[in-house]
């Protein structure tokens, strides 16, 4: 620590000397817990680690998991997840926000019921829904049989099983987002309605020329955070259906855990954490400057 | 159009535009409460109210079987507890160092500053998956812990400790990034004030800038304390025996081992919820404001 050799009388800190001792310990905690990891992710993936013994293998592992089928399946997978996931909660999540703004009775308690799914753990969740999945026992299919249809294979089903895992997910993340367009609803000044309904515009030309340009930052926000986390999709899959069945719900997370906590391949494990990495930062950096371009 | 005429239809359509309203929102109000409604309700059912062959919608009687059984499948007072004690210090801690953070990005001057504050930000979009297995090696070597000599080696480091659960998160990107916004919104004059009246930058900060972090702090208190209490994947990286288990992994332990007996599994989704939920009711505004303020651009 570099502080308190200030030459100035009685102890004091300068301004600047005061700034880096009171981030500092932030700093430490980050570097040593993410930076650090950063850089070790990188130079473990060009080794074949395995908790006991490492030796560099040059650019192996990429090669390896690029020709490792599940990896590839997990990579579009995460990407199928994103699409049904990301646009069909903003929408409900939009529809909801609007509902919520309006001025009628019980909307507190609509709020505070939208929101509760996202306060309960993924475990929870995943927990709850595979019971309501299950193809025998489950909550769904009894629903289904009981006004006449057949039974879904929610989870056992390799067409359905991302789609339960999608759906579910939006269950879970719907009140947050909704919360989030309410913030930027309410942001909105009346008088731009109060003019545009002089101007004789009727409600959905108001929806369209008022509500989405000015929800744009909003909407930017949720679709940046929503595709980082949508990316790194792990606890759902690892609890409700464990990458399966067929592999056909495995993510790039999932199998960063499975390959180097389940079979302590982590030179190689490494490798797919640095490919989840890096499309993480070529989409976020690609929605920013679509973002900037817009904004401005 | 006679503006009677007018404000009559004007009366009609707002009504049908309340009634669209609350069909909408009781529609998807059901959609969300179905799972949370089986949870509850199969909890209270005997095994045979939920095997296949009998099954009955809703329960007959108030049954605790369930809830007695799952009690009994991991050792939860220490989950609890354990879960207790690493949030309340993760909470503690981060807040105080998330603030301190926040209040010197916000108001002190000093080199690189700015950049120091993006390369934070970027934390937030860092996968725990990404970063995971050079956390959990840094872990196993920390010298002169859990029987390592002093080079880092031989032993099993902070894994399977309170300290593998705690340290990681007394820092945070989000909470830095909340406080630096919170007291971007202070007056100025207020620091020159207290200036002029001898304060260093650390007095105004605890003197004056803590005291008016009520509703920030709130606000962190209720994200992190979710966000900590219902986290799974770093304990079940972290940790290996019984002892360590968090809430969440005793939960966890339930997935797949006993799919028959699905009333204690949602018993124990239950009762391992509760807690949460009850600091969700009870802090209802302070998740709002937080949501409000961390949705906030700029």
């Amino acid at each position: 620590m570099t502080n308190a050799r200030g030459k100035k009388k009685k102890g004091h800190l300068t301004e600047s000397k005061l700034g880096y001792v009171m981030i500092l310990p932030n700093y430490i905690i980050y570097t040593v817990f993410t930076l650090i990891p950063i850089i070790c992710t990188i130079v473990l993936s060009f080794t074949n680690y395995d908790l006991k013994s490492a030796s560099f293998v040059g650019v192996q592992n990429y090669i390896d998991i690029f020709k490792d089928e599940i990896f590839l399946k997990s990579i579009w997978n995460t990407i199928y997840f994103c699409l049904l996931t990301i646009l069909p909660t903003m929408v409900l999540a939009l529809l909801l926000a609007i509902m919520l703004n309006r001025k009628i009775a019980g909307r507190g308690f609509f709020r505070t019921l939208f929101y509760l799914p996202n306060i309960l753990s993924m475990v929870a969740v995943s927990m709850a829904w595979s019971y309501l999945y299950n193809s025998q026992a489950g909550i769904l299919n009894k629903m289904l049989n009981a006004i006449g249809l057949p039974s879904v294979g929610w989870v056992t089903d390799t067409k359905w099983a991302m789609i339960s895992v999608a759906i579910m997910s939006i269950w879970s993340s719907l009140g947050y987002n909704a919360v989030l367009y309410l913030s930027g609803l309410q942001g909105i000044p009346d008088y731009l309605y109060e003019a545009a309904t002089i101007d004789g515009a009727n409600a959905v030309q108001q929806f369209f020329n008022i509500t989405i340009p000015s929800l744009k930052p909003t909407t930017f926000f949720i679709f940046v955070m929503s595709c980082i986390h949508s990316f790194e999709v792990f606890g759902q899959v690892y609890i409700l259906t464990q990458g399966g069945p067929l592999n056909s719900t495995t993510t790039i997370a999932h199998q960063v855990y499975r390959n180097g906590f389940e079979y302590y391949k982590m030179g190689y494990a490494s490798a797919e954490a640095v490919v989840l990495l890096v499309l993480i930062l070529i989409m976020t950096m690609i929605n920013m400057k679509g973002g900037n371009t817009d904004v401005d | 159009m006679s503006t009677k005429k007018n404000s009559m239809g004007m009366k009609a359509k707002k009504t049908l535009n309340n009634l669209l309203t609350y069909l909408i929102l009781i529609l998807l109000a059901i959609v969300i409460l179905v799972p949370i409604f089986f949870v509850i309700v199969t909890s209270f059912k005997t095994d045979a109210e939920i095997s296949f062959q009998n099954f009955q919608w809703m329960p007959h009687s108030l049954n605790l079987d369930a809830f007695k059984n799952a009690w009994d499948m991991v050792n939860w007072p220490r989950a609890f507890a354990n879960s207790l004690l690493i949030t309340v210090i993760v909470v503690a801690g981060s807040l105080f160092f998330n603030s301190l953070a926040g209040y010197a990005f916000a108001r002190l001057e000093f080199k690189g500053k700015e950049v120091l504050f993006i390369i934070l930000l970027m934390g937030m979009m860092v996968p725990a998956q990404s970063i995971i297995i050079p956390q959990f090696i840094i872990m196993r070597s920390v010298p002169l812990a859990g029987g390592n000599n002093i080079f880092g080696a031989g032993g099993t480091g902070l894994l399977d400790s309170y300290a593998s659960l705690i340290l990681p998160f007394l820092s945070g990107p989000m909470g830095i990034f909340l406080c630096r916004q919170f007291y971007s919104t202070f007056p100025k004059s207020l620091d020159e004030a207290a200036k002029i009246d001898g304060c260093g930058s650390f007095k105004i900060y605890y003197s004056i800038y803590i005291p008016m972090s009520t509703t920030i702090l709130a606000t962190l208190t209720i994200l992190k304390t979710v966000a900590t209490w219902n986290d799974f994947f770093y304990p079940l990286i972290m940790t290996t025996s019984e002892a360590m288990k968090t809430v969440q992994l005793g939960l966890q332990t339930f997935k797949g081992s006993t799919t028959t007996h699905y009333n204690w599994l949602m018993a124990a989704t239950l009762f391992t919820s509760l807690p949460i939920v009850v600091v969700y009711l009870c802090a209802q505004k302070y998740f709002v404001a937080g949501i409000a303020t961390s949705g906030m651009k700029n």
